[in-house]
């Protein structure tokens, strides 16, 4: 049986330009995933000569990705890691991304922006620390990212600064169902059909979703935004190179205390080096933190651009609780994206709780691996009963609770002994919650279990769990205090950045991939508006916001209708 | 029922108390099968699937005896002798297949050794609980007996193995082997059935997304009664909604509720 032939969707490609590694280029970018992803393709089309190296492989979506959660291991950070202190996170499939488009590749792509609020908890709230910059600085690309990738979500948006989105809600799946019945019983506003980065319609050459719900295993359609079609095919038609399968291993500092280039072993497993005029470092929370630490040389003995002692501290999750829910009548939460109906009602710091901060709760839509594991975690399932609890998967609903943790500084990523395969020690992840912590998800798992029986649960349970990394390489105007300054670039080292999660001081209780992707389209402004000053050994850094670049769009971006709010 | 040492008893009709007669697909979904629509995956999905029922993996890293007493252990974790033998998941393969070439899901908790150690560890572990309680190691004990012996783990209260149990969380352990047992088993388009998950629908596409609705190609579900084995320890499952924090839930095993 040869069954059906699918011509997947496939990114117009260009001949990908090669650089010699004797050659300087202007960029050399450590990861090509959410953030790398967009600096590649805005960098290329501002004229420079830029390389992306990644650690995992150039995904060919038709041919690499399959509608099967076990077949889908390969595009999570599988390479050893140790994690540790009271409250160890679950990394891998959980979080770490590997691959041309990183995280975006498995997010389910939920992009809520973060709210203005959550640039001062320190100023506000007394926890915290305020960050370097403010909302109206990240608004413009915010709504300039929303475009790209672009999101689909409802006219209005009511929570944080209000909004709309370019592209028109999605259908309800039976799980956003029973989040918007539920809070519809408590009266409590819910925002129904995204926001998600996925296409309620067609979008240039990208075709529209099919409610597949292996959006997590990577989107074979095309409809949900990955850096790996909505930025790097536009980067290599501009001349950039993506040099995959390629680990970086050390940042080499030269004597003048600027960086030179990257060592880097190939797929075959020989150690090379690219030369570089400048390098922005975009692993991600744990391998960001990693290259630097694994980069420590005579200066820098504690890991370079870690003059504060800061590299690797302050790393973030979000609790990620899971509740479920048994209803009478059938859902089969497998149909529609995961991401399709959120609340923010419980975002900000409200004063009758005995907690700072607060929550949002998310649709999920764990398929039959992941759902047998939350039964395994939520009611100590196994065997016979095991087996029983499965037998009704079509009867559940799971809701996400996304909630805010603090940053604190002995959340952090150290060096192990343990070696990888290259030699490389391999990160050691210690995470422990504070007070808050405890308290925010204890109230956070209640009142979304209040949502589940309010839609009409006749069981609800909950698997306790966190989300997302962020931070590990903090930005600040404090030298003292922080890895980065407001725009990536270390404080330590003038042609040394740091562009991707691991930069967000506090992470709000918004998923970060938008904010993520927005950060790097900033930073790559400013490097463009510096131009050459950059290259240039002078330390006078420029400290002027740029000008918004929207020619640097990806094609496709414009023409597009967004609800206007005044 | 008398039970020996090689018997794995069915589960029962709770009215008669009859043992169920064994079925290819066991659940509340009869008639459907995701592998019947194959012709609508596209190749690589097509591929992957029917590998896994198809291409079966040989046992390449556990030793002839340590196989065979890990296939009873997975037997008890996830069983199977409601299925005729012929769509039982081999999901001593799939583990062997993972430890064999080393694969790790990313990380590894900083109190549990490597996967390799742990599955070393673990099996005797299982034997010395099986002594200290049964008096014999775990595959001479009955059916019965080695329920005991896991709950015992599950519950995370052994009498037995301080020393590895010092070496490694008995918690984490649980998980890393029942989550082992559950990669194999509902990765498996039987288990698919069984429970009426969709499956692929790429290129296709599901188009009822609303009120659990079953698309042209899947069915309706026709639910019926049946009852674990009597022996069986597993069929509680208790209730830990109380446990906020990860690092409290995975640890708290309080059996709450029986349903029987």
């Amino acid at each position: 049986m040869n069954g059906v032939a699918v011509n997947g969707y496939r990114p117009k490609a260009a001949p990908m330009r090669r650089y010699d590694e004797t050659e300087s280029v202007d960029y050399l970018i450590v990861g090509v995933g959410s953030a790398g992803g967009v600096l590649l393709q805005r960098l290329a089309r501002a004229g420079f000569r830029v390389v992306g190296l990644e650690a995992g492989p150039f995904w060919e979506p038709e041919r690499d990705w399959v509608s099967d959660e076990a077949g889908s291991h390969g595009l999570y950070w599988e390479d050893p890691r140790v994690t540790g202190g009271s409250d160890p996170l679950a990394l891998g499939a959980n979080n770490s991304g590997k691959g041309v488009g990183g995280g975006s590749v498995h997010w389910a792509a939920f992009t809520p922006r973060l709210h203005p609020s959550d640039f001062r908890t320190y100023s506000l709230d007394g926890v915290g620390v305020d960050w370097p910059i403010a909302y109206d600085e990240l608004r413009p690309y915010y709504e300039q990212l929303e475009l790209e990738m672009p999101v689909a979500g409802p006219a209005y948006y009511p929570w944080g600064h209000p909004h709309g989105y370019p592209y028109g809600p999605h259908p309800m799946g039976g799980v956003g169902n029973a989040l918007v019945r539920g809070c519809s019983a408590l009266d409590i506003p819910v925002s129904i059909g995204g926001p998600v980065a996925i296409l309620s319609g067609s979008h240039g050459e990208r075709p529209h979703c099919i409610y597949r719900g292996f959006c997590i295993q990577g989107c074979k359609v095309g409809a949900k935004a990955s850096t790996l079609i909505t930025h790097v095919p536009d980067a290599l038609a501009n001349g950039a190179e993506v040099r995959d399968r390629a680990m970086a291993s050390r940042i080499e500092l030269g004597r003048d205390g600027r960086v030179t280039g990257v060592h880097y072993y190939d797929d075959a497993g020989a150690e090379r080096f690219q030369r570089a005029r400048a390098v922005i470092v975009a692993g991600y929370a744990i391998e960001t933190p990693r290259l630097l630490l694994n980069s420590a040389c005579p200066g820098f003995e504690r890991g370079l651009a870690n003059s504060s002692g800061t590299v690797g501290r302050y790393l973030m999750a979000q609790a990620g609780n899971v509740i479920l829910g048994r209803f009478d009548e059938l859902v089969r939460m497998y149909k529609a994206p995961p991401a399709h109906a959120l609340t923010e009602e419980f975002y900000e710091t409200d004063a009758r709780n005995d907690f700072a901060r607060g929550f949002a709760i998310q649709t999920v839509g764990p398929l039959p691996i992941a759902f047998a594991k939350q039964m395994m975690a939520a009611k100590k399932a196994w065997g016979w009963g095991l087996r029983r609890e499965m037998m009704d998967y079509n009867h559940w609903a799971a809701f996400g609770l996304l909630g805010e943790i603090l940053p604190a500084a002995d959340n952090r990523v150290t060096l192990s002994e343990e070696r990888d395969r290259f030699g490389l020690r391999v990160a050691h992840v210690s995470f422990n919650l504070c007070d808050n912590d405890r308290k925010l998800i204890k109230a956070g798992t209640e009142k979304t279990m209040e949502v589940m029986w309010a839609a009409g649960a006749r069981e609800v349970v909950q698997e306790a769990r966190y989300a997302h990394l962020v931070g590990g390489a903090r930005m600040g105007n404090d030298p003292a205090t922080s890895v980065v300054d407001r725009f990536g670039r270390t404080h330590d080292v003038p042609n040394l950045f740091v562009c991707d999660g691991s930069v967000l001081p506090t992470q709000g209780s918004a998923n970060p991939g938008l904010t993520i992707q927005a950060l790097a389209a900033r930073t790559a402004d400013y490097l463009v508006s510096a131009g050459d000053a950059i290259f240039t050994s002078t330390s006078e850094r420029v400290e002027a916001e740029p000008p918004l670049r929207k020619d640097l769009a990806p094609p496709a971006t414009w023409g597009k209708g967004v609800p206007r709010l005044r | 029922m008398s039970e020996n040492r090689d018997s794995f008893p069915r589960p029962i009709d709770p009215q008669t108390r009859e043992p169920l007669a064994l079925v290819e697909q066991p659940g509340y979904y009869p008639g459907y099968s995701t592998l019947r629509e194959r012709e609508h995956w596209e190749e690589a999905t097509r591929r992957v699937v029917l590998d896994r029922v198809d291409a079966v993996p040989p046992l390449r890293y556990f030793a002839a005896d340590d196989a065979a007493f890990w296939s009873i252990v997975f037997e008890h974790l996830l069983p199977q002798a409601d299925r005729t033998p012929n769509r039982r998941v081999a999901i001593i393969n799939a583990v062997d297949d993972r430890l064999g070439s080393d694969r790790s899901p990313g990380y590894r908790f900083a109190d549990m050794p490597p996967d390799r150690e742990a599955y070393r560890l673990g099996r005797e572990a299982i034997d010395e609980e099986s002594r200290a309680v049964h008096g014999g190691a775990f595959r001479d004990l009955t059916y019965a007996q080695r329920e005991d012996v896991l709950s015992l783990l599950h519950d995370g209260r052994p009498r037995a193995a301080a020393a590895i149990w010092q070496r490694m969380s008995i918690h984490r352990f649980w998980q890393l082997i029942v989550g082992d047992a559950i990669d194999a088993y509902y990765a498996h388009p039987w288990a698919w059935d069984e429970i009426g998950f969709g499956g692929p629908a790429y290129p296709r596409a599901y188009t009822r997304l609303e009120r659990g609705d079953p698309e042209p190609w899947e069915v309706r579900e026709r639910r019926y009664s049946w009852a674990p084995p009597e022996s069986a320890r597993s069929d509680e499952t208790e209730n830990v909604r109380a446990f906020h924090i990860e690092a409290e839930q995975h640890r708290s095993h309080e059996p709450k509720e029986r349903r029987r």
